[in-house]
């Protein structure tokens, strides 16, 4: 894949994942909830999704008709969302605030908060939901197209091979799935190439186009979501992460699905992310 | 006239979906007659999905979120319980105009065995507070749900029986209420819903030949039921039966055993109903019915005992 980036493009992304990192780590350390380690995995994706010129939406519009629809298997990873939402000027400050308290906005993504497109929480359903979207698309001769994003454990669930399945079958190349590779479930190390075979030949044995990438590289990235137009079937792009990206203490460790640093800790990992001490 | 009450639904889904190009019908592999003509005029909304109800669900959100009018078709327990969670936490956590369609009420699958009997899904669709669970006893009262569903911007679950069913009502009879009472009487209302409200009728006659005059109150939507008018329905009777070809647990008669509990209503109530065992006998429908103590003859023998009849006289 030859790189489509300028570097002033790449240096504004790594410059904005920077900073959804840092309010995503402050975020969770004030309202002691969140998942640190699958949000940074795929902060770099998110970010240049929407910052990267890759996805059609108006901010001030965030129901238009003709926008790209982004679906998350992984809705824990919402942080990253609704601070990138709230600078985007779609999601109010005020609400995000509410985020932890007793009737705030929570964990998860649903159809109230501006910009979200379902409801998350239970896993395996993203595929199945943009492949309605994308055939809702090509029966109303829209242009439209559909991101799903998912995890790699996430990949267990039955329902996402029966998705991978019709989408083939029905030809939706305006559906562009992505995985989060980053080889960490909540309690184990995600080794599937060991043992069934690996994603990417399951997914070209189901005729997907795939593209394999390093998740943290915006070249790359940016790479991989091009010519998007010119498919002639589903895509999945699988980007090895490294859950916890961004703070060398939580980079791979078991530990960080949804455990909140220490007063020590916090002082290391803010520093790591650019903060102020 | 008797006509089959898929035939019924189907040919009504059909008119809306030649008006309307926004009616989106996938099957999970099912079939029925009167889809041949969708499938034939509108094959771009025809979609078979294969056999894969989890993402026949998922899908039929994804097209609902885009503003379609989708129905979808299996039987029944795997279009209600193989696909719950997508249907739980997608179609009714998103409140999605998305029609569940299953065919095989009660042992309608009489040869196929338990995986295909529609016995336990009622009490599980009745738990999703957006859910209105539909189980109509007339290829009329289908139609109408037909309409009812295509009209509504909420989810919907219609149970359908396999095959011709006699027809109760006339046209322009209403269907809104969820209930109508199909027959009169003072002694004992049968409340009952789908085919066995066709089944209270040859009941009512053996019980009225011992002197019980017997009313019949077809409960046709099982969610929601409006208490009012069931309360007044039943008011000038004596004693309730509730009668389906359903789990004992979680169907008609729990309904009803709420609402007459929550409303401080004491009437006797007997509710008749499919005992709560596996059922891994296979024969035809009736024969299975036997053994299980849900046939004509067996039912009849319960309610007069219940009533304490005896014998033919009339003791009540």
């Amino acid at each position: 894949m030859t790189p489509v980036a300028g570097n002033a493009l790449v240096s504004h992304l790594e410059h904005r994942s920077r900073w959804v990192r840092l309010q995503v780590f402050e975020s969770t350390v004030r309202a002691k909830k969140g998942h640190l380690g699958g949000t940074f995995s795929c902060t770099d994706l998110l970010v240049a999704l929407y910052y990267g010129g890759i996805m059609r939406f108006n901010p001030r519009n965030p129901t238009w008709k003709e926008r790209d629809r982004f679906l998350i298997g992984k809705g824990h990873a919402c942080l990253a969302l609704f601070h990138m939402w709230v600078d985007l000027g779609m999601l109010d400050h005020a609400r995000l605030e509410t985020y932890g308290t007793n009737g705030g906005i929570g964990g998860q993504l649903d159809l109230s908060i501006p910009g979200a497109e379902h409801n998350t929480g239970s896993l395996g359903h993203a595929i199945g939901i943009g492949a309605g979207l994308a055939l809702a698309a090509k029966l109303d001769g829209r242009h439209t197209r559909t991101f799903a994003m998912i995890g790699d454990a996430e990949c267990d669930e039955g329902a996402i091979w029966e998705s991978i399945m019709f989408a083939a079958e029905h030809g939706l190349n305006n559906l562009i799935g992505i995985v989060d590779r980053n080889r960490l479930s909540v309690t184990d190390r995600v080794e599937d190439d060991r043992g069934s075979g690996k994603l990417e030949d399951k997914l070209r044995a189901c005729k997907w186009e795939c593209r394999v990438i390093d998740g943290h590289s915006f070249d790359a990235i940016l790479g991989a979501f091009s010519n998007l137009d010119t498919l002639d079937k589903p895509l999945m792009i699988i980007a090895d992460t490294v859950k916890g990206k961004g703070v060398s203490f939580m980079e791979n460790g078991i530990k960080w699905h949804h455990s909140i640093p220490t007063a020590e800790e916090i002082l290391v990992a803010r520093a790591e992310l650019g903060g102020a001490s | 006239m008797t006509v089959d009450i898929r035939d019924a639904f189907f040919d009504r889904v059909y008119e809306f979906a030649a008006k309307d190009k926004n009616v989106v019908f996938l099957s999970a592999d099912a079939d029925a007659f009167s889809l041949q003509k969708f499938k034939r005029d509108f094959p771009d909304r025809y979609i078979n999905v294969g056999v894969a109800e989890q993402n026949m669900v998922t899908v039929a959100t994804g097209l609902a979120l885009a503003g379609k009018n989708v129905f979808i078709y299996a039987i029944l327990p795997f279009v209600t319980m193989r696909c719950y969670e997508q249907i739980k936490f997608n179609i009714c956590g998103m409140n999605l105009p998305v029609t569940i369609v299953g065919v095989g009420v009660g042992y309608s699958f009489e040869f196929d065995g338990p995986s295909h009997h529609g016995v336990s899904d009622v009490g599980i669709m009745r738990m999703l507070p957006e859910m209105t669970l539909c189980n109509p006893a007339t290829p009329l009262c289908a139609a109408s749900y037909a309409q009812q569903a295509y009209e509504s911007s909420t989810p919907v679950c219609v149970r359908l029986d396999k095959g011709p069913l006699r027809e109760l009502y006339s046209v322009g009879d209403t269907f809104s209420r969820g209930m109508n009472l199909v027959r009169g009487g003072t002694d004992l209302c049968i409340v009952a819903t789908g085919r066995e409200v066709q089944r209270s009728f040859e009941l009512a006659e053996i019980l009225e030949g011992k002197g019980v005059t017997v009313g019949i109150l077809d409960v046709h939507r099982l969610k929601p039921i409006d208490s009012s008018a069931f309360l007044s329905e039943i008011a000038p009777y004596e004693r309730i039966v509730t009668l389906e070809e359903n789990s004992i647990i979680g169907g008609l008669g729990s309904a009803v055993a709420e609402i007459l509990v929550d409303n401080g209503v004491f009437k006797p109530l007997k509710r008749c109903a499919l005992p709560d065992v596996q059922c891994l006998k296979y024969g035809k429908r009736e024969w299975l019915q036997r053994q299980y103590g849900f046939d004509t003859e067996t039912l009849v023998t319960s309610m007069e005992e219940w009533m304490g009849l005896s014998g033919g006289t009339d003791a009540k």
